[in-house]
């Protein structure tokens, strides 16, 4: 059971994440979708304690009943990998090129547990039959260079698995993949928190993925939660202007062709402003279709899970 | 305007006072280059003798200037010589390309086996030791560092789009090389330069220090070091002066070099 | 991984046959009568003919260069002039004085560089960080036999804890490693400034790197990742310039070796120019030249040691 209440982090004068609260029960499917820049990414590192060196975290932080803002480096040590794991976007870079994948996955066990090498890789055999590696003796001896990318992620996900942590947080796990090896790691990661009891928080921007892997979703912008709700109510009928302009803005087949002619794929106005210019009030001011006098000002309100000033007014955005 | 990076700074100072210092004992010395005073060998600092005489009696700070002008003529020369046919060798490596890219650059991987020192004593060995000698031993060791920087660099403008209009409009590869290419590597070659300067006041020190280099009456920082070794019981002080001149010297030189390619390849600089 | 040791392996002696060309072209085609530059302008006609006879200078070069590889291979590398023994004997005579040397001096540098370089990137822009990046900028303006002067001057003419120079010998191996110790402190100081440098920054280009944040989530401490997986892949590069450096190293015993009076191979060069003795400075000239190419090949199949990806690749 994880617990985070207005949670910040910031740089200097700009904050990457703005007073984040989440309440992440054991075995739930929890996506965070957002573009980039929106302080998705940043949120996962927090929840590590692996926040860059000149970020400044506040907030509340709760795992497993034990509080852990303003932890030292070593309590941090202690709940990585065996309570929180995370595996990142980019599994080219994120091994060890000159460590053999076995040893890899081995590491942390050895370290954690004190296990020998040849226990350690006994696990690690467990592992990669158990996050479906093709033949996992061999793979065991392999270095990253020698395997491909999807199997690189699989490696990823059972070094992540190694201690049996409550949270998995996966960083965009599907984006530097294939289509189709993204719809099958994607799958791993829904049957391993279904039958491990583990929860899964989705980072993604993709959201076709977050809607095959959650049950429920947080949307962030500009460092703030904007909607939060079960991920179909979500995706079928969002409330918050943002949300709206995200799903318009996905990429749907059948969407992309009208009568012959290419349609052109609906955006939202303008771009992300830098963290240090975003508005003081509803972030998403200034690029808002609906916007009101009010939101760049003060901090909208929560309506339903949403958090808008037009929703509080009475209106439909 | 962005601010000068700090090593830019450090470093120009620091040469301008030993450039400054040389130039000036073209014209002026508190007394003149090697007049001695035997009855005044040893002395302390005075208002007379600023740091002192040395083992003859000669003015310190007078052989100190007379060095710093021997060692930025040997740097010059030798940078100035090797660096030049360097230059030449990379831009035609680089504009004909083919086996002649391979011969040179080989020639340039070769002769990394011969450190300046090596080739010093090969010269000295048939020539006998000697100032022109350790120039062109130094010199030589500069031809295959400059011309890698220069072919390297030159590869790069080769494929800028003006290159290809000069090419469209029918100019030679030579004529290119030395119209758009040589003006186009003149600042990574001269941060090149200046850190060279720097090694070659190093070696020239080295040299001389070793008798392959400045060779009587001229003084040098190097000789000063091998003359005072021997009196290290009897004035120790001498030992200090000509190191703390060859350290002033060969930083600032480098920093300046530092700091020009810090302010001329920003990006090298980031990241730093 | 087969053929990658065998091309490699044909260039370095390719490249060991070139650089023998040019120590025998610079010592012999140049202008200049060998034998003139021995015995001296004032030597008589007679004496003369019978040195170029004694040193085969009156046949082609190309036969006397093929002559000189021929009897180098064998260990033959003719007769000094000075000392009129082998060449190859005062050689084998020294060299173990110059390895020592140049071991301790390297071990000395990489002992100093790596912590120091290490300490600096994991306090990026912290006081160690500057500390170790101004002690380096000195390090590198600072000429080693400069260095080597203060530390005579401070431990053995003031402090007198160690001798000023000389060898005793291996006898008596108490005193033969006190009369190291300032040599390899000397060579290894100097060195190691370059070194630290290269080391920092390749520590902190990886320290950015993916798999560095990989293996701190999995709840490894700083100090393990730095040791166990940002220094192993820091290797590659300080490799290649250890690689360089033992060149830088090996040239430096010459030098320390003559403001230490170390009997070794350096003291020789310097005592076989002073007295004009052509075969043996062409003989060592060679020699350490053969040290550096050589260092540079071992350096070419460390990298196939420390890097599975070059061995997929060749």
């Amino acid at each position: 059971m994880i617990e985070v209440s207005n949670l910040s982090v910031t740089f200097g004068q700009a904050q990457a994440v703005r007073d984040a609260s989440l309440t992440i029960p054991p075995g739930a499917r929890i996506g965070i979708v957002g573009e980039s820049g929106s302080g998705k990414s940043m949120l996962g590192l927090a929840l590590m304690g692996m926040a860059p060196d000149a970020a400044q975290v506040t907030g509340s932080l709760i795992v497993d009943g034990a509080e852990m803002s303003g932890a030292s480096e070593r309590d941090w040590r202690r709940l990585r990998a065996r309570h929180i794991a995370m595996i990142f976007q980019e599994p080219m870079a994120a091994l060890n090129p000159l460590v053999r994948v076995g040893d890899t996955v081995a590491e942390p066990l050895r370290i954690h547990e004190g296990l020998s090498r040849d226990a350690a890789l006994d696990r690690a055999l467990a592992l990669f039959k158990e996050v479906g590696l093709p033949n996992p003796e061999a793979r065991l001896r392999q270095f990253p260079h020698e395997i491909s990318g999807g199997q690189r992620q699989r490696v990823l996900i059972a070094l992540a698995l190694a201690c049996n942590p409550g949270l998995l947080i996966a960083d965009e796990p599907t984006t530097a993949l294939d289509a189709n090896v993204a719809l099958r790691v994607t799958e791993l990661l829904t049957d391993l928190s279904v039958r491990r009891q583990m929860s899964l928080l989705f980072i993604s921007h993709d959201l076709a993925a977050v809607a095959r892997a959650t049950t429920e979703i947080v949307v962030m912008y500009g460092g703030t939660v904007v909607e939060r709700g079960p991920t179909d109510q979500v995706l079928n009928a969002p409330r918050h202007p943002y949300t709206k302009g995200l799903l318009a803005a996905r990429p749907r087949p059948e969407g992309l062709r009208q009568g012959g002619v290419r349609r052109r794929l609906p955006t939202i106005p303008g771009t992300v402003p830098p963290l240090e210019k975003l508005p003081p009030g509803c972030r998403f001011a200034g690029r808002c279709p609906v916007e009101l006098p009010q939101c760049a000002a003060t901090r909208p309100p929560v309506v339903d899970n949403a958090v808008c000033h037009l929703l509080a007014e009475g209106g439909a955005a | 305007m962005r601010r000068l990076p700090a090593n830019l700074i450090i470093g120009g100072v620091l040469v301008a006072i030993v450039v400054g210092v040389a130039a000036l004992s073209l014209v002026w010395t508190p007394h003149p280059e090697n007049a001695m005073n035997i009855r005044g060998k040893f002395a302390g600092p005075s208002a007379t003798y600023w740091l002192g005489t040395d083992q003859l009696g000669r003015d310190l700070v007078t052989q100190l200037m007379a060095s710093a002008r021997n060692s930025m003529a040997v740097a010059l020369i030798a940078v100035l010589l090797g660096g030049s046919i360097g230059t030449v060798l990379g831009l035609l490596a680089s504009a004909i390309g083919g086996w002649v890219e391979d011969l040179v650059m080989r020639f340039a991987d070769i002769s990394f086996a011969f450190p300046t020192l090596l080739f010093a004593i090969m010269l000295a060995a048939v020539f006998g030791p000697s100032l022109q000698n350790a120039i062109l031993a130094i010199a030589f060791i500069n031809v295959p560092v400059f011309a890698r920087v220069a072919r390297a660099s030159a590869n790069q403008i080769w494929t800028r789009e003006y290159v290809f209009a000069a090419r469209a409009a029918g100019m030679g590869r030579f004529a290119i090389s030395r119209d758009h290419i040589l003006p186009n590597i003149a600042a990574p070659v001269i941060v090149q330069a200046t850190i060279e300067f720097a090694v070659a006041i190093l070696a020239e020190a080295a040299l001389s220090y070793l008798g392959l280099g400045v060779q009587p009456p001229e003084s040098s920082w190097g000789r000063m070091l091998s003359e005072a070794q021997t009196l290290m019981y009897l004035a120790p002080q001498l030992a200090i002066w000509p190191g703390l001149c060859i350290v002033t010297a060969v930083l600032g030189f480098g920093l300046l070099g530092d700091g020009l390619r810090d302010i001329t390849d920003p990006r090298l600089a980031r990241e730093r | 991984m087969g053929l990658f040791l065998l091309r490699r392996t044909i260039g370095f002696v390719l490249t060991l046959l070139v650089v023998s060309v040019v120590v025998f072209a610079v010592m012999n085609i140049l202008p200049g009568d060998p034998a003139l530059t021995i015995l001296g302008l004032d030597a008589s006609e007679d004496a003369l003919a019978a040195l170029r006879e004694q040193l085969g200078l009156n046949q082609p070069v190309v036969t006397r260069y093929v002559l000189w590889v021929w009897h180098a291979i064998q260990g033959d590398f003719g007769v000094s002039h000075s000392f009129k023994v082998p060449v190859a004997g005062l050689i084998a005579e020294r060299l173990p004085m110059t390895i020592s040397l140049a071991i301790s001096g390297m071990a000395m540098t990489l002992l100093i560089a790596l912590p120091a370089g290490i300490l600096a990137a994991s306090r990026h822009r912290k006081a160690a960080d500057w500390g170790v990046m101004f002690l380096s900028q000195l390090g590198i303006a600072v000429p080693a036999f400069w260095l080597s002067i203060l530390l005579v001057l401070l431990f053995a003419v003031k402090l007198r804890w160690l001798p000023p120079g000389h060898f005793p010998g291996w006898s008596d191996p108490v005193a033969a490693i006190r009369a190291l110790i300032l040599p390899t402190v000397a060579l290894g100081l100097v060195q190691s400034a370059v070194l630290a440098r290269v080391t920092r920054s390749s520590a902190l280009e990886l320290m950015r790197l993916d798999f560095v944040r990989t293996a701190r989530a999995t709840g490894l401490s700083r100090a393990r990742v730095l040791w166990h997986h940002v220094l192993p892949n820091a290797l590659v590069p300080i490799v290649t310039i250890v690689g360089m450096q033992f060149a830088a190293v090996v040239t430096g015993t010459i030098v320390i070796e003559n403001v230490f009076s170390l009997p070794g191979l350096g003291r020789l060069v310097f005592q076989s120019i002073a007295n004009r003795d052509l075969p043996t400075v062409q003989a060592l000239v060679m020699m350490f030249a053969g040290i550096v190419v050589t260092a540079n090949f071992i350096v070419d199949l460390l990298y196939v040691a420390i890097d599975p990806r070059l061995k997929a690749r060749t």
